[in-house]
């Protein structure tokens, strides 16, 4: 494989790891929001989430994609190629990590709560300072699964025109007819992401025992 | 403002109770002046814990009346139901120690016990730190401020709790089966503290099962059964002559 093949495979690694954390970055803290939602049972908004959750786990990521690439700019929005990746891949995990937080939330050991309630403490305060800080680290290795299947799957984007990762190994293969090495290259560098999600999984749960005896 | 010590700091009008079908609470009046420690006794199922979690609205009531300090808790005189922080500032002021001691596990003790006056009073957090600490020498604990609830015996977790409930200075403490999750060797050691809190003339609602206690502490004793009160006397009279059967019978099973 030639220098400039290695140089198209790190510029594929790049796209792939910054649209993949962007939307990760993104669809964390929207999940919080829309579990929240949904629990709160606020009318219409609290079913309009049901229904995006349940549209959004059962749609493919090249579905979503290519509809919202085409569909957009049909209603004059325009929308770039990789605004439209990043949203895809946010309104994908988004709708998981909802579920996540959502039975996270509800597991959340109600003595707690009551505890925190019968000392004066305020729906938004004790959700604050007792339940969110907990809560994180239990969904946390249901949120770093969801975040390794997102990474996995990111190569949907291709359809609309990203070069990532992937797709990049496939140009690279169709200029040097030697498929092989890219592609290994490219596993390497999956692996490397993933593993690292991995270890920040660890390095927290490791920062949990501070608290808990197991 | 300074009231009058012969008004009673909590006072409970006519509180019912049903889940569904079951009627827990067939309307149930009690009164607590200041200094007293009440004990609740009474079998299993009567409806002690309910009565306790209406009173400060940890459960809603189906009806009647709880004041603190002559202050509606709940419901507004008008009957609005208060809002949740109109209800927090209420429940700020009552103190309650629950049988499994519902400690925040991702706090050490000293924030456990800080938590509350830091971020619901306002108090400075220095000075919160000042008075936890007396607190928890209070409680025998001032050793344990570093490390986190998981570490502690059933005991200690107890100890901690009332340290916890205390610093919010309440004017009333709500106790509801205290050492009941307790192993029998651990079960002197918060009785211990709760006979000093008593003395030093702390409100107390104690629903217990310790009949000692009851007798020895308590100024008056409320009796029980099926979600009503059946007997509301002196300890000395309750445990030398229960009026009632239910009560002889009650009594029966725990001498
Ligand atoms: N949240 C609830 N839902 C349904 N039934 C309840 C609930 N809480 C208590 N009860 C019932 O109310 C009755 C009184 O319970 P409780 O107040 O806990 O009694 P005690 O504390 O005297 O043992 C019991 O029959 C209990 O099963
Ligand atoms: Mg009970």
């Amino acid at each position: 494989m030639t220098a400039d093949g290695f140089q198209m495979l790190l510029e594929g690694a790049w796209i792939t790891v910054w649209i993949s954390l962007l939307a990760i970055a993104l669809g964390v803290p929207l999940g919080l929001l829309f579990s929240l939602i949904r629990v709160s049972r606020l009318p219409v908004l609290s079913q309009i989430i049901t229904l995006y959750v349940s549209v959004g786990r059962a749609t493919p990521l090249i579905t979503l994609v290519l509809f919202l690439f085409v569909a957009l700019p049909a209603i004059g929005l325009d929308i770039d190629k990789y605004t439209a990746s990043v949203l895809t891949l946010t309104l994908n995990t988004a709708s998981f990590n909802t579920e996540i937080w959502r039975s996270t939330y509800l597991s959340f050991p109600k003595s707690q709560i009551e505890a925190a309630q019968a000392m004066g403490m305020t729906r938004g305060l004790y959700f604050r300072r007792i339940m969110l800080p907990q809560m994180f680290y239990t969904a946390l290795p249901a949120l770093l699964n969801e975040m390794t299947f997102l990474i996995k799957a990111s190569p949907a984007i291709a359809v609309v025109g990203i070069v990532d990762l992937t797709r990049v190994t496939n140009r690279i293969a169709s200029q040097t007819y030697e498929p092989l090495p890219p592609i290994i290259i490219a596993g390497v560098i999956y692996m490397l992401s993933i593993g690292s999600l991995v270890r920040l999984q660890r390095v927290l749960e490791d920062r949990r025992k501070r608290y808990a005896s197991a | 403002m300074a009231r009058p010590d012969s008004d009673p700091v909590l006072k409970a009008l006519n509180i019912t109770k049903s889940f569904g079908a079951l009627q827990v609470l067939h309307g149930v009046s009690l009164e607590i002046n200041s200094g007293k420690t009440v004990s609740i006794l009474g079998p299993s199922g009567s409806g002690k814990s309910t009565l306790l979690r209406c009173i400060n609205w940890l459960e809603r009531p189906n009806s009647g009346e709880i004041y603190l300090d002559g202050e509606p808790v709940g419901r507004h005189p008008n009957g609005e139901l208060m809002s949740d922080r109109e209800l927090a500032a209420i429940r700020a002021r009552m103190g309650k120690v629950f049988q499994s001691f519902n400690l925040w596990p991702h706090f050490t003790v000293l924030e456990n016990v800080i938590e509350a006056p830091v971020q619901v009073l306002g108090v400075p957090k220095a000075q919160a730190i000042e008075q936890a600490e007396q607190l928890l020498q209070k409680v025998g604990l001032q050793d344990k401020r570093d490390v986190y609830p998981y570490s502690l015996s059933g005991g200690q977790k107890q100890r901690v709790a009332i340290a916890r409930a205390l610093a919010m200075s309440p004017r009333v403490m709500l106790f509801d089966e205290p050492t009941s999750a307790l192993d029998p060797e651990l079960v002197g050691e918060v009785l211990a503290v709760m006979r000093d809190l008593t003395r030093e003339g702390m409100t107390m609602l104690v629903v217990t099962h310790e009949m000692a206690f009851a007798r020895d502490v308590s100024d008056e004793v409320i009796f029980m059964d099926q979600g009503e009160i059946v007997e509301q006397t002196t300890p000395d009279r309750f445990f030398s002559n229960p009026e009632t059967r239910r009560a002889q019978q009650f009594l029966a099973r725990y001498q």
